[in-house]
């Protein structure tokens, strides 16, 4: 009995890793290229935050205006450059 | 069903074998195919580990006396729930459970990765089956938890008494979800190298890992402590055991990445050094389990001697001389993108917090090994005392405890002086009041580092607390809404941030706690005859008689003991001893009550037949703080991680003009 669960045990899992090779499956997404489009976001993403961030410590006396207008400004070129690599990558998907 | 135990263990190392290659020849041909048969490879790793799993449970369930796990860790008269948790009792049998939540942290990465990371997925499988493989090597050819006995006993020799309690069932399996959870930061970390993307994608994947494992690694830790605490019964509740340590190196060092990651996210830096530490993290994480089972150091949680410890050295030199080999070839395009602007800057008290606690992680690593390596070099085993541990640890934990409180008041990049002045003034104004009680505390510098821990908890707490008020402030003004209202939305519009906080609120609590216990706890024994009563630490203990019972499982015997204070009587404990028929073993059963100020602590160390009882009384000040400090650390880190989801209506600012500036 032991012998014969042993033996179905093994046949279903070697169907189940062989399957995808049997039906040549693809992985579900086109193209990698998603990745970076997905990369450039969750960086536009943490720069905005962190533009919000600086407003907050700014607005709460957590930081000079001499040092908020520097902070703010560099923070706001990167993510105007974020947002043109992600406008580019947009284009680049497009057919 | 042993032989099907047996099966499916080697089923799952093939499986985790032929997942190493599937992914590893996707990755070197490009055909997509073959990644998606090794990510079924790992689900067939978790079938068959799971299979296991249950098996094992069913023979222990079923009084399976015929295996030899169940045989020397159950027996006829074990309940039901310490016969599930006698599973990780047995060396093999810890690591069947370690290898099972590996398992379903694999799943879990294949899951949440269908439609991301896919040019990584191949070696992040590779590396996590990778460690599949050996644990699945371990257990079907050198320690089978299936392995069987002849002649089979009548009744087994019962779980060691010591883990038959409620704190046990679940410190080790949070300590095990931790460590194998580390695996997964690691893998990515291998894939991010392996494939050269090395971007911030890899952390932004790993991140959630990292404080999930660190929040089981957190309650692991608390949990044993408060087992040690109560089940030892020596009145502490952490002896910097080579076990114990074996925990807290892992910890430590991934609590310095979780802050050095901020840094690689905001401003660009230290990208090397979160590498190192992803590596050390994984790399400690193994260390632990080595030092449990190789019996190179004696320790009150280890399995004892065993033949393990060269296989888990094996793997451990493996995967450090290969990642630090790959990171090597890797250093050109790991450069930061920025460079540190002024030591007194939000990055720099990151550095130093980092240095701080990777500096303790060295320090108690080398305490840990000094005995082996004493032996190595002198032939003699030195073993290195608590007082070892508690000098290097005193001024470290000062010294975090002082830039817990000074790193989020402190900007990015710089910090002007007169910023410094107006932030730090409130701060410093309470630290100072603190100092009035507390160098009267400190009793002549006796217990300086007691007073001094304080000094700086006030002080951390005021810049927290400060931090805030001044968030609920803005949030108050900006958005009209109740003060209760804008500390709420201070969570939900900066969970990370604010939740951080909290953890550092519990940091706080435990720093000051153990500071106290340390320096101010008071012990004394007393022998009182029924009747009788005696004072230690300005209590009064009165025998009010003893107790005896048994049953089937166990002996016990107890004296219960009024406690009273200037002659108020507050409490009455029950402190007894049992002894477990099986294992002729004793087991103490501790009394404690609580308050926040102190804890009152008494074992029963013996009970003559004629009434006699010898006691030992702890009190120990402020205990209940350490607890409620893991809590509160639990509680705000689940915060921090906790997916945010954008409010209704709140628009990304605007970039272009610096006039038009919305918060939300």
């Amino acid at each position: 009995m032991a012998y014969v669960l042993i033996a179905v045990i093994s046949v279903l899992l070697v169907a189940l890793v062989a399957w995808p090779l049997l039906t040549r499956q693809q992985d579900p997404l086109p193209a990698y290229q998603e990745d970076d489009r997905r990369a450039v976001e969750e960086e536009l993403q943490r720069s905005l935050d962190a533009i919000r961030e600086i407003d907050m410590d700014h607005r709460a006396g957590n930081l000079s205006d001499e040092d908020f207008e520097a902070l703010d400004r560099d923070e706001r070129a990167r993510a105007v450059e974020l947002m043109r690599r992600r406008d580019t990558l947009a284009g680049s998907e497009e057919p | 069903m042993t032989l099907v135990g047996r099966a499916a263990l080697l089923l799952a190392f093939a499986a985790a074998i032929y997942a190493v290659v599937a992914a590893l020849w996707s990755r070197r041909t490009g055909r997509r195919e073959f990644l998606a048969s090794a990510e079924r490879g790992v689900w067939a790793v978790f079938i068959t580990t799971t299979t296991s799993v249950f098996i094992m449970w069913g023979l222990l369930l079923g009084n399976r006396f015929d295996v030899a796990d169940v045989a020397g860790y159950s027996n006829l008269t074990l309940g039901w729930r310490y016969k599930i948790t006698a599973l990780w009792g047995s060396q093999a049998g810890s690591l069947l459970l370690w290898m099972w939540l590996l398992s379903i942290a694999a799943v879990l990465v294949v899951v949440t990765n269908r439609r991301r990371n896919r040019d990584l997925m191949p070696v992040v499988v590779a590396v996590l089956m990778g460690v599949a493989a050996f644990f699945t090597s371990v257990l079907s050819f050198i320690t089978s938890p299936f392995a069987t006995v002849s002649p089979v006993p009548a009744d087994g020799r019962g779980l060691n008494p010591l883990l038959q309690n409620a704190y046990m069932e679940s410190h080790p399996p949070m300590l095990y979800i931790g460590y194998v959870g580390l695996s997964v930061p690691f893998a990515f970390a291998i894939a991010a190298l392996v494939t050269r993307r090395l971007d911030s994608t890899w952390i932004t994947s790993v991140r959630r890992w990292t404080i999930l494992s660190w929040i089981f690694l957190t309650i692991g830790i608390v949990l044993g402590s408060r087992w040690a605490y109560e089940e030892l019964g020596w009145g502490g509740y952490w002896a910097w055991d080579p076990v114990e340590n074996a925990a807290l190196m892992p910890w430590l060092v991934a609590t310095a990445f979780l802050h050095s990651v901020m840094v690689q996210e905001r401003r660009g830096m230290l990208r090397i050094w979160n590498m190192v530490l992803v590596i050390l993290t994984f790399t400690l994480a193994l260390f632990g389990t080595f030092l449990t089972r190789s019996g190179i150091l004696s320790s009150v949680h280890a399995f004892g001697e065993s033949t393990l410890g060269p296989y888990f050295l094996g793997l451990i030199i493996v995967i450090l001389v290969g990642s630090f080999a790959l990171l090597f070839t890797r250093l050109p395009a790991l450069r930061s993108q920025n460079s540190l602007e002024s030591y007194i800057s939000r990055e720099a008290i990151f550095l130093y917090n980092n240095l701080l606690l990777v500096g303790l992680a060295f320090a108690v690593f080398w305490g840990t090994m000094f005995p082996v390596l004493s032996e190595a070099v002198q032939g003699e085993k030195i073993t290195v005392g608590q007082g070892f541990f508690n000098q290097v640890t005193a001024p470290i934990g000062l010294a975090l405890l002082f830039f817990t409180g000074v790193g989020p008041l402190i900007s990015w990049r710089k910090a002007s002086a007169r910023e410094l002045r107006r932030r730090f003034a409130a701060p410093l104004v309470v630290a100072v009041i603190a100092i009035i009680p507390a160098v009267y505390l400190a009793q002549d510098g006796a217990h300086w580092w007691a007073a001094a821990a304080i000094v700086l908890g006030a002080f951390t707490v005021t810049c927290i607390v400060g931090e805030y008020w001044r968030g609920m402030k803005v949030r108050h003004q900006l958005g009209g809404v109740s003060w209760p209202g804008a500390f709420g939305q201070l969570f939900v519009r900066n969970r990370r941030r604010f939740g951080g906080y909290v953890v550092h609120l519990g940091v706080v609590s435990i720093i000051v706690a153990i500071a106290c216990q340390g320096a101010f706890s008071s012990q004394g024994d007393l022998a009182l005859r029924t009747g009788q009563t005696g004072e230690v630490a300005g209590y009064q203990f009165t025998n009010d008689g003893g107790t005896r019972s048994k049953d089937d499982h166990k002996m016990s015997v107890g004296v219960k003991l009024g406690v009273s204070e200037g002659g108020n009587r507050f409490a009455t404990l029950e402190p007894g001893v049992d002894v477990f028929l099986a294992q002729q073993q004793r087991s103490s059963e501790v009394a404690v009550d609580s308050s926040p100020f102190r804890d009152v602590y008494v074992v029963l160390v013996g009970l003559t037949p004629d009434g006699l009882a010898r006691i030992s009384v702890f009190v120990n000040p402020m205990m209940m703080w350490i607890w409620i400090g893991g809590v509160i650390m639990v509680v705000g880190s689940l915060i921090a991680v906790w997916p945010s989801r954008r409010p209704r209506g709140a628009a990304a600012p605007s970039v272009v003009g610096a006039d038009d500036r919305v918060p939300e």
